[in-house]
């Protein structure tokens, strides 16, 4: 049992010394030309060195706000069409005519066309992050505001809530969790959206500086920015799960009881 | 079936009047940067020729992606789910690269590989690779005990056992990281296309750009859209077709 927990505990570390080790291995092997295969020492300064300098931190401070605030914005309009679409049976088709439309449309596709529109600034990036980042909340919504048990609601209307109370104080926070599965997925399109707009767009941000070096042929830039790049994923879905443990705290403690 | 049916109709007055919106807005800003839908529709008549062909290639090469990780990850998978040690270690490599947003690799694959059909494909590959290896891997360790032990009882062989217990077990899991990566695959296609561009719809909405032509470009996405509707809507039926055994057991318990 012992053995079984220290091994549990030693994989991350063995999985990352394995990765470094196979990855110095072909590079001492020669297989590929240096340029484009640095070795990870090289890797390590050259991201040191773009920490350093500040362009980079400015460039990731960016990227993650643009994420977020999209997010957020996503997040928010998702739960609202998915009110709106549990007030009315015709809405909540209407809206899923759109979704049904919207939803195939990848983010690269809007960018050349609202450039014109929005400039490039935060409107740009609000809109398409926005626009392909709300479904996932709003479906996720949707199903679960439909899926409340008979038993909660009839003891909200024993409680003698009204129908708005009975949204407020007992739909919505039972819809939660399955809502925060939702926006997690969002989380991880909302940074496709803004690593493909910046690089689209061409102007800041860590997508645009991940193209810049590539076309410099600075190979170990790219992977140190790569690496950022992912760091952000794991940073955005923390905080996601940070909100979700204050918010539908309850229900984690229900579903990690033991039996 | 009549109240369906009303209700059907009546939710068609919410896209028209984004439609009307659109055009009103439109007209009063009367620049061919924001052209309306009327527009847009007449863009649609004129150049459909053009986008079904890049659209054509589009697709294309997302299938040929999507087929190179369903063929390479699918076994690797089942592989790193059945050989624990490995399938363990390799775990927290895995968490990392699933979070890197696939775009992300473009730059990356284009110094190694250029901007042909070759490194476009790579790249949707690696888009697609992701979802199918997690939940392949996901699905082939977590194999309900249960169904190894009415293996053992039957007498299976190991082959029998793989064929008629492990595979069809598992299969659900597997179609459901599939329809992510067909997705995926779909969406990679056309931004490998806008960024490397050689030809393809994502070229295509690029050059509409470029020449101001924006009310074809807003045609060419509404294909886009039309293809990944359809795409889906194929899916869903095969998913069906296949796995009706799945959905049957899974009646909703209320």
């Amino acid at each position: 049992m012992n053995a079984a927990l220290l091994a549990e505990r030693l994989r991350v570390p063995i999985c990352i010394a394995l990765v470094l080790g196979s990855w110095q291995v072909i590079f001492a092997l020669g297989v590929v030309p240096e340029k484009y295969f640095p070795s990870i020492p090289t890797i390590a300064v050259a991201f040191w060195q773009m920490l350093t300098d500040g362009t980079v931190i400015s460039a990731w401070a960016t990227t993650f706000l643009r994420a977020l605030i999209g997010l957020v914005g996503a997040a928010v309009l998702g739960i609202a069409l998915a009110i709106l679409s549990d007030l009315s049976p015709v809405l909540s088709r209407g809206i899923r005519y759109v979704s049904d439309v919207l939803q195939p449309i990848p983010p690269a596709a809007f960018v050349p066309m609202a450039v014109f529109m929005l400039g490039l600034g935060t409107k740009l990036y609000a809109f398409v992050i926005i626009l392909v980042t709300v479904w996932p909340p709003y479906l996720n919504g949707v199903a679960a505001l439909a899926g409340v048990g008979p038993v909660q609601l009839n003891t909200g209307r024993m409680f003698g809530l009204s129908n708005w109370g009975l949204l407020w104080r007992v739909k919505l926070p039972a819809a939660l969790p399955e809502i925060f599965t939702g926006i997690r997925y969002a989380a991880t399109i909302s940074l496709i959206a803004v690593i493909v707009s910046e690089m689209l767009a061409g102007r800041d941000g860590i997508g645009f500086m991940i193209f810049k070096k590539a076309f410099a042929l600075r190979t170990p830039e790219v992977f140190g920015l790569m690496f950022l790049v992912a760091i952000n994923g794991v940073l955005l879905n923390g905080l996601v799960n940070l909100l979700r443990r204050r918010l539908t705290g309850w229900h984690i403690g229900m579903m990690e009881r033991p039996e | 079936m009549t109240r369906e049916r009303r209700i059907a109709l009546l939710g068609l007055l919410v896209p028209l009047g984004i439609i009307v919106l659109w055009q009103a807005a439109a007209m009063m800003q009367k620049t061919p940067l924001f052209p309306g839908p009327g527009k847009v529709v007449v863009a649609l008549w004129t150049n459909y020729p053009v986008i079904l062909k890049e659209l054509g290639i589009t697709l294309l090469r997302a299938a040929i992606g999507f087929a190179v990780a369903v063929v390479t990850m699918i076994p690797l998978g089942i592989f790193l789910g059945r050989v624990r040690a490995v399938g363990k270690v390799l775990e927290p490599l895995m968490d990392m690269l699933a979070t890197l947003p696939p775009p992300a690799i473009i730059p990356l694959v284009m110094l190694f590989a250029g901007t042909g059909d070759g490194a476009k494909i790579v790249i949707i590959a690696y888009a697609a690779a992701v979802p199918l290896l997690m939940n392949t891997y996901e699905a082939s360790h977590s194999i309900h005990p249960m169904l190894s032990k009415v293996a053992k009882s039957l007498h299976l062989s190991r082959f029998e056992t793989m064929r008629l217990i492990d595979w069809p077990s598992s299969l659900p899991m597997i179609v459901t990281g599939a329809r992510l990566a067909i997705a995926s695959s779909l969406l990679v296609s056309v931004t490998s296309e806008m960024l490397l561009s050689t030809n393809g719809i994502g070229t295509y909405l690029q050059r509409s750009q470029e020449t101001f032509k924006i009310d074809a470009g807003l045609a060419g996405i509404a294909f886009i859209s039309l293809a990944g509707i359809l795409v889906n809507a194929g899916v869903f039926r095969l998913e069906k077709k296949w796995l009706f055994w799945h959905y049957r057991d899974q009646r909703p318990a209320e």
